[in-house]
């Protein structure tokens, strides 16, 4: 890659999309956190019913958001198969320090509240608009342990990306297969349109950008404008015995190892820890289902390619949202005091699905057979409801797939 | 003479806002008027529903405590004090409220189709056509360009692929969101039923565009599915005539709540300036002119009701003797059954797809069309989930893990289909001033309704084609009500109607009153046929073209392109 900010080779433009798809997926999962931090309950405390209201819009609103994300990441894939690459699913566990992308921003997994909405302002900050020094310094991210800024947004990675896309012939760079690519039609998954050309690919980009930071005429209407109205109205809200979210630890670890950051840490409470554990498998199945998805020609084998979307998608709402949302109303363990548990993402090394689909399928078979049954014995166990109906609904959704 | 503002605007409902907000903008002195309350916060209208026991609790946006009396908005059939003997009343209510009845609404918007606006030309001759049929004086390619302009202004998602030419209707733009995502029901039954044919037409399932954001949109954030779009959307992810009151009071509109405009006086010339009006209630008047407050252009954008009684009272616009006559409505019928697979409903928005391929044919010359809802609330008009369950366990002697399981069973598979049917323009259906009156001493209105038989009719089709649906499905003994039953759909229309031939018509095609030329009416009464679709993108879409057609009449620089 050079300095100039413009890329030309098709290996430094799958580099890109690797890094945009690592991105994509760190940052959703990030607000995903946030979101799952927020209060429900009136009986948890710290707000009044009207500022439940705004809690649960602003759980929508990021909720919604996250799954743009998901949207996001699902359209780097497109354009990564589309050029001949295959779909990158994978990225470090949390927390990134700052100066592992150049965006100079940490990723971490932390409750809503004003520190992580401006982490969040600083992701999707448009690229023509610089954040507040102050902002920045926040998180000491003055650049001076960066060797080179090759981007400062989420934007300007994009950018870099759409620059590869113009500068490399068309006839040379799409040697992807057509029917390798994902749409709506196999995938429930709205906007999701498949990319088989230049044109295809830089629409892909600005519905990108377009959702994250807005035009020049509409920030408002943006990630960008979205979490800058919602720290505005935090701020607002807050010295009136305002609490919207529940006291959970930053940047837990089911299983503490070296593929975690430095701040990450483990869950102390053994029931916790085994929760997190479930969400952590059941997330990285849902992530190979998708990934295999996106990957082989689904030419011939459609419907097992709408199962597995089908099923990945369903695991999203069902299963990790209630298990999340649950480990956050958990204590955390004697080390935490006060705190509550929540999920850490964990990403564990694991093989990718195999392309023959039979295989596939046992595979998915027989690893949802087991996380059932996982889920099955921890309903023996107290839990807050919410884990409870995420166990339940694996089972479910496992029973549906085998049969 | 000096006027004490540019233009009034009577009635704050999506006509009336859109209108207002669109001149204010072009830096024109407007004055709303809403007859009903100051609104509540929306928190503080979704804890007034949330925790009462009433269907319609006080607080939510229904019934009010102190303009139920002074400004009275009908919540029931039971409100229209005055019906003829021999009559059932009316069952369309409206609300007088800033931001009018689409608090309430469910968001649905598709257009009207091209032979809506030329039913007299497209299908008369027959027998059994009705002679209130007219031609608009406007196309559909005249509204087409405003129909777009209503999409971006009030934020409507739907699917291009879908609705590009619909009976012969094109989009010039396409719509400003992607479509609400159609739910696991409409995906089911369009499986099932897509490409199937019956009586002439053929099934085929399309997402339904609304007013209800499906990403960030003009400040508002998406729907979170919370499934209570009927009586508020919590979140103000759907459209309502509030956004526009505030937009417009923003760019320099007063607003005056709680006021009740009751007569309007003409001059010499025949220009109406001025407006009398009563008020009532706690709202701080005090930077208020006494009534009559005075104006160039007056826009009268209450309601198909509240518009030809004010009318009325004040004896204009009407030389014609054309207002209050042709009142319209959608005769609505909901039919009920269990799909052979279950179908997960009570979950996002009330309504995401239907079927619009009876809304047009050549049996238009004999009976009404229709359009088709596939609904996702299970059968919650009658009262489930609780109803199921008390059925199971007091009838069926249910309990435990086999009253789990049949709830499941019947639940998860109940399906609500419903039809929303056109209804044929008869002098017969009207408004007039009742001879009682309300706690201010104005009149209220005396309305009279009958279905058309053409409308009955297309209304028999309809439940037969529902029940067609429902054997497709797997349902072989569909509820489908008592034959000829209906419902009201809340769409109140005509009473004012627009036309070329000042002797027939109240309006002209720019919603101008033949008699006054500073007198403009906006919203549902100028219709003067209605098609089968849900009225308020049309409403939307007429009063954008109104308001910039009042702009160019007063000389302001207009933005439109159109």
């Amino acid at each position: 890659m050079n300095d100039s900010k413009s890329i030309d080779t098709r290996s430094d433009l799958l580099k890109l999309l690797c890094e945009a798809a690592e991105l994509e997926h760190g940052i959703a999962c990030s607000y995903l956190y946030a979101g799952f931090s927020l209060k429900r309950d009136l009986a948890e405390g710290g707000m009044t019913w009207e500022q439940q209201q705004t809690v649960r819009r602003w759980a929508s609103q990021i909720y919604f958001i996250a799954s743009q994300e998901m949207l996001h990441l699902a359209l780097v894939w497109n354009m990564t198969t589309a050029i001949g690459g295959t779909p990158y699913y994978l990225r470090p566990n949390f927390p990134q320090p700052s100066r592992y992308y150049p965006l100079h921003v940490p990723i971490e997994l932390e409750p809503f509240g004003p520190r992580s909405l401006r982490r969040f302002i600083l992701y999707e900050h448009p690229e023509k608009v610089a954040p507040q020094r102050k902002l920045k310094s926040l998180f000491a991210l003055a650049g001076e342990d960066a060797e080179k800024i090759e981007f400062g947004s989420v934007g300007e990675l994009y950018g870099l990306i759409k620059s590869g896309f113009n500068n490399i012939p068309e006839k040379n760079l799409f040697i992807g297969s057509r029917t390798q690519q994902m749409s709506s039609d196999l995938v429930h998954f709205p906007d999701l349109v498949k990319v088989v050309g230049k044109a295809s690919a830089i629409a892909a980009i600005e519905e990108i950008t377009h959702q994250g930071e807005g035009i020049a005429h509409d920030r408002e209407n943006s990630h960008f404008g979205a979490f800058v109205a919602m720290l505005k109205e935090l701020v607002h809200a807050k010295g009136r015995g305002f609490s919207p979210a529940r006291p959970a630890m930053q940047n837990p670890a089911a299983r503490l190892d070296a593929s975690y950051g430095g701040k990450a840490k483990a869950i102390g409470n053994p029931v916790a820890a085994e929760v997190a554990g479930l969400f952590d498998s059941v997330y990285s199945l849902m992530l190979r289902m998708l990934a295999w998805s996106f990957e082989f020609d689904s030419a011939g084998v459609e419907d097992q390619l709408r199962k597995f979307c089908s099923v990945a998608i369903d695991l999203m709402p069902r299963v990790l949202l209630p298990l999340g949302e649950g480990l956050m109303l958990m204590p955390a363990g004697p080390k935490y005091p006060g705190k509550t548990a929540g999920p850490g993402f964990g990403l564990t090394r694991h093989v990718m699905l195999p392309p023959d689909a039979k295989n596939a399928r046992q595979l998915c078979k027989e690893r949802l057979e087991e996380l059932a049954s996982l889920g099955g014995t921890l309903l023996k166990e107290q839990l807050p409801d919410s884990v409870k109906n995420g166990c339940r609904h694996l089972q479910a959704i496992a029973n549906a797939f085998l049969t | 003479m000096k006027r004490d503002f540019d233009v009034i605007v009577i009635g704050s409902g999506v006509a009336g806002a859109i209108a207002a907000y669109r001149l204010a903008k072009l830096n024109a002195r407007v004055l709303i008027l809403e007859a009903g309350n100051h609104n509540p916060s929306r928190a503080q209208m979704v804890g007034g529903y949330a925790t009462a026991t009433l269907p319609k609790s006080l607080h939510s946006p229904y019934v009010q405590i102190t303009s139920d009396k002074d400004a009275p908005s009908p919540d029931s059939s039971i409100n229209y004090y005055d019906t003829p003997d021999g009559f059932v009343r009316f069952r369309s209510t409206y609300e007088r409220r800033t931001g009018g009845a689409t608090w309430h609404w469910l968001g649905h918007t598709p257009r009207m189709l091209r032979s809506d606006f030329k039913m007299k030309s497209t299908y008369a001759g027959g027998p059994d056509f009705p002679d209130g049929f007219v031609d608009w004086p406007i196309s559909y390619d005249d509204l087409e360009p405003w129909y777009c302009e209503a999409e971006a202004e009030i934020g409507v998602a739907g699917s291009d692929a879908e609705w590009q030419n619909l009976f012969h209707s094109p989009r010039s733009k396409p719509f400003p969101m992607s479509m609400i995502w159609p739910s696991y029901s409409d995906r089911w039954i369009a499986g099932q039923i897509n490409d199937k044919k019956f009586e002439g037409s053929v099934y085929r399932v399309l997402s339904t565009p609304s007013a209800r954001n499906s990403t960030l949109y003009d400040g508002r954030p998406p729907c979170a599915g919370n499934s209570i779009c009927v009586p508020l959307c919590p979140i103000g992810a759907k459209y309502d005539g509030a956004v526009h009151v505030a937009k417009a009071v923003e760019k320099g509109a007063t607003l005056w709540e709680q006021t009740v405009v009751t007569r309007l006086e003409k001059d010499k010339d025949s220009s109406v300036h001025k407006v009398e009006f009563a008020t009532y209630g706690d709202l701080n008047k005090k930077n208020r002119t006494a009534s009559p407050v005075t104006a160039e252009m007056v826009i009268i954008a209450a309601n198909a009701i509240e518009t030809p009684k004010l009318l009325l009272i004040s004896e204009l616009a009407n030389k014609s003797g054309k207002v209050g006559f042709y009142l319209m409505d959608h005769l609505s019928k909901s039919t009920y059954g269990k799909a052979s697979e279950p179908l997960f409903p009570f979950r996002g928005p009330p309504s995401t797809s239907g079927i619009e391929s009876f809304r047009d044919g050549e049996f238009r010359r004999e009976y009404a069309g229709f359009r088709l809802s596939l609904n996702n609330d299970g059968w919650g008009r009658k009262g489930s989930p609780y109803a199921d369950i008390v059925d199971l366990v007091t009838n069926e002697r249910r309990i435990g893990m086999e009253l789990q399981q049949a709830l499941f069973d019947r639940i998860g598979r109940q399906l609500r289909l419903s039809c929303s049917v056109e209804v044929a323009p008869d002098p017969a259906n009207r408004v007039e001033l009742s001879t009682m009156k309300d706690a201010l001493g104005v009149f209220r209105p005396k309305v009279t309704f009958a279905a058309p038989q053409y409308s009955l009719k297309g209304l028999a089709h309809a439940t037969s084609t529902m029940k067609n649906m429902f054997e497709i499905l797997g349902e072989k003994s569909p509820d489908l009500g008592e034959v000829g039953a209906f419902d009201g759909a809340g769409h109140i229309m005509g009473t004012c109607r627009m036309g070329d031939d000042a002797s027939k018509s109240v309006v002209d095609a720019n919603c101008c009153s033949h008699d006054h030329h500073n007198l403009f009416l906006l919203g549902a009464a100028v219709f003067p046929s209605c098609g089968s679709p849900n009225p308020t993108l049309t409403i939307a879409a007429l009063a954008l073209r109104g308001a910039d057609h009042i702009a160019k009449h007063m000389g302001l620089k207009t933005m439109q392109v159109v």
